[in-house]
């Protein structure tokens, strides 16, 4: 679900009705725009798959369930990821710890060996499981990681152009998003490189409406050097499910909490 | 090699590819018990002769993985089993890696009891305070790195706690590392000053299976702002021969250092019936440390350090009571590891060199590794064990013939 990406879900119910109103405040609009694609309801979960393909049109695919639990808006969250597909990287769990104020932490759980395996900061920027999406894109990154710039106000989007305050850390040089001025997700994110082209990708293909949060169902990200891209789907979407913390620790990498992980239908 | 190509076709043929994308084809895991697992052919050569072992192969496996869970009520019931062909030691594989009931009690305590694979320490392939058995053969023979770890039959209980974790595992009889016994590779004997094979294989005898036999491990784990910190006590036996019995208690902390990670580790080993070190059969006590740094140097491409430093104590009494001082340990074996880890093509392609050396005991080891994922069910993997040393009683150096290259294809269903 939203976690996933850069852009993904989504809420809000501040925004809902609040529409016509104008932003001209870069920051706030990021700050908005953080909430509504990462942190609807104080929990969710949510089924992924993603398709990941490359130019010459292979494919591979993964599955997994996501459970998120949110300290406070805006603020620390965890992920819970629990693969299910395909059968070598079935029962792999992978923990995320984020923090607003330090480096992320990161836990893969590799099943055949029962390890434990801390994954570092350094690898944010890395490719998750092999998709488009880099670890950091499974979470979110801080806003306080770069700055913000409104470019323009259309009738439906905000865009905005970012520049990371730490280059070296990063791969791009600056991207720019354009921010739903109803939802407030991120619909697209274009990341351009030091040669000054746009080279990565990331489109929200489809919003629905989860229980009052605007919520994203199916995105993309594209290479657009080499032509391969990921596309996800998300599906068996519920908020607020009162998801206690200590679901968030190394027990659940061990022993992933069913009762959390099945389908709210049968709940 | 003809039932190695039978056995990988089949399951193209009796296994249809489910289309898991297909819109309402979403995999319910709740509604469907599974079963999954792979195909693998693996084989393996020696790059020299070893005068010692006749077979110059060392890996001809044929392999059939099941893996099942199933989940009645609270408690969850999981199977790993291989079923196979093992050509270099001409017998039917058949093992269980996992046949396990887990379960928790009061909302607060796990237990998994049954034929379990565990892992603690932070360590890369080098281990301080994980005493779990390891089968050393298959990790010198190039299967896959899953299998350095072999299962015991245990009762784990675990109680996670924010203030302090509490995990216990109690193996109630002794299950020993998979050793080198001459079969498949010659080992170094200070009783004939050279490499053996014995035929039929080394079997030393191990501590009678009784109760007061069995092997207890502890941790007590904690993390604080990103901060893993584990204390951990073991009481048992070595896990090679002569097995004799071991205590230890060790500390671990792991945490993020700059881009990257940084562990440190140590252990303290009392050999229980050589407590001066004046028995020359018996191992000393030692002290074990390990500090490592892993970091992403470049995208995909990831180097990872240790330094291993093992302390053999009583030392004097050790050089005073052996009939071999010439091939005593040294009093401090130092241990350098790295790890080099490349992934590319949407890790398609990995590419993975390990690398020991000590410069003590002026001898290492080489784990080339290459694995390309041909598709979510087919991948190949090929790799060298490669060993090398001035002296022929250190511990890699033993292992020069052993020296191979082997090739695995695998499919996943």
């Amino acid at each position: 679900m939203r976690y996933t990406l850069v852009s993904m879900l989504t809420a809000i119910a501040l925004t809902q009705g609040a529409g016509a109103e104008t932003l001209d405040n870069a920051d706030e609009i990021v700050a908005r725009a953080n909430l509504a694609a990462y942190y609807a309801g104080a929990d969710g979960r949510s089924e992924v798959r993603m398709i990941i393909s490359d130019a010459q049109g292979r494919e591979q695919r993964r599955q997994f369930t996501v459970l998120r639990r949110d300290l406070d808006d805006a603020g620390d969250q965890s992920f819970l990821v629990v693969f299910s597909q395909p059968s070598d990287v079935r029962d792999t769990v992978f923990l995320v710890d984020k923090h607003v104020t330090r480096e992320d932490d990161r836990w893969l759980y590799l099943p055949g060996l029962d390890l434990v395996k801390r994954i570092s900061a350094g690898d944010k920027r890395t490719s998750f499981v092999g998709a488009h999406y880099f670890y950091e894109d499974v979470s979110g990154r801080r806003p306080a990681e770069d700055t913000h710039e409104l470019v323009e106000t259309s009738t439906d989007f905000y865009v905005l152009k970012h520049v990371p305050l730490d280059p070296r850390s990063v791969e791009f040089t600056s991207y720019v998003t354009w921010i739903d001025r109803s939802s407030f997700l991120p619909m697209k994110i274009d990341y351009t490189n030091a040669a000054g082209d746009v080279y990565r990708r990331v489109e929200v293909i489809e919003v629905i409406d989860v229980e009052g949060h605007p919520t994203v169902t199916a995105s993309r990200v594209s290479d657009l050097q080499t032509g391969g891209r990921t596309d996800m789907q998300f599906r068996n979407i519920a908020y607020d499910l009162g998801i206690p913390a200590d679901v968030f620790t190394e027990r659940s990498l061990r022993n992933p909490p069913r009762e959390w992980l099945q389908r709210p239908a049968s709940r | 090699m003809r039932a190695l190509l039978l056995l990988l076709l089949l399951p193209a043929l009796s296994f249809a590819q489910n289309d898991m994308w297909a819109d309402d084809d979403w995999d319910d895991e709740e509604a469907t018990r599974s079963w999954n697992g792979f195909f693998e052919g693996a084989f393996g050569t020696r790059l020299n002769d070893d005068p010692l072992v006749q077979n110059r192969n060392t890996l001809e496996d044929l392999r059939w993985r099941l893996e099942s869970k199933w989940q009645p009520g609270k408690t969850t019931i999981s199977l790993k089993a291989d079923a196979g062909y093992d050509g270099i030691e001409d017998d039917w594989i058949l093992d269980a890696r996992d046949l396990s009931i887990a379960f928790t009690v009061g909302g607060e305590v796990d237990f998994r009891i049954g034929r379990q694979v565990q892992t603690w320490g932070t360590g890369d392939l080098v281990f301080l305070n994980d005493l779990f058995p390891k089968d050393f053969v298959s990790f010198f023979a190039g299967r896959d790195d899953e299998y350095l770890k072999a299962p015991s039959d245990s009762i784990r209980i675990t109680r996670y706690s924010p203030v302090v974790g509490i995990d216990l595992s109690w193996t109630p009889v002794f299950e020993p590392d998979v050793y080198l016994t001459g079969e498949r590779f010659s080992f170094f004997s200070p009783l004939a000053g050279g490499n053996v094979a014995p035929n039929p294989p080394l079997s030393a005898a191990e501590p009678e299976h009784s109760f007061s036999n069995g092997e207890v491990a502890l941790r007590l784990f904690r993390t604080i702002n990103g901060r893993e910190f584990a204390f951990y006590a073991f009481r048992g036996f070595f896990k090679q021969p002569t097995f004799a019995p071991l205590s230890s208690i060790g500390a671990s902390l792991r945490q993020p250092l700059g881009q990257g990670l940084f562990n440190a580790e140590f252990v303290y080993y009392d050999s229980r019936d050589d407590d001066n070190g004046t028995d020359p059969m018996l191992p000393n006590d030692q002290l074990r440390f390990l500090l490592g740094y892993e970091w992403e140097v470049l995208p995909r491409f990831t180097i990872g350090l240790q330094y291993y430093l093992e302390t053999t104590l009583d030392y004097a009494a050790l050089l005073d009571n052996t009939p071999q001082p010439q091939y005593a340990p040294d009093e401090h074996r130092h241990l350098l590891t790295n790890r080099l880890t490349y992934r590319a093509g949407r890790d398609r392609f990995t590419w993975s060199l390990f690398t020991f050396y000590s410069p003590s005991d002026h001898d290492g080891y080489v784990r080339p590794v290459f694995t390309y994922r041909h598709s979510d069910t087919w991948s190949v993997t090929a790799g060298a064990n490669l060993f090398a040393g001035r002296d022929e009683h250190t511990f890699f150096n033993q292992l020069q013939d052993a020296s191979n290259a082997y090739v695995r294809v695998r499919y996943n269903y």
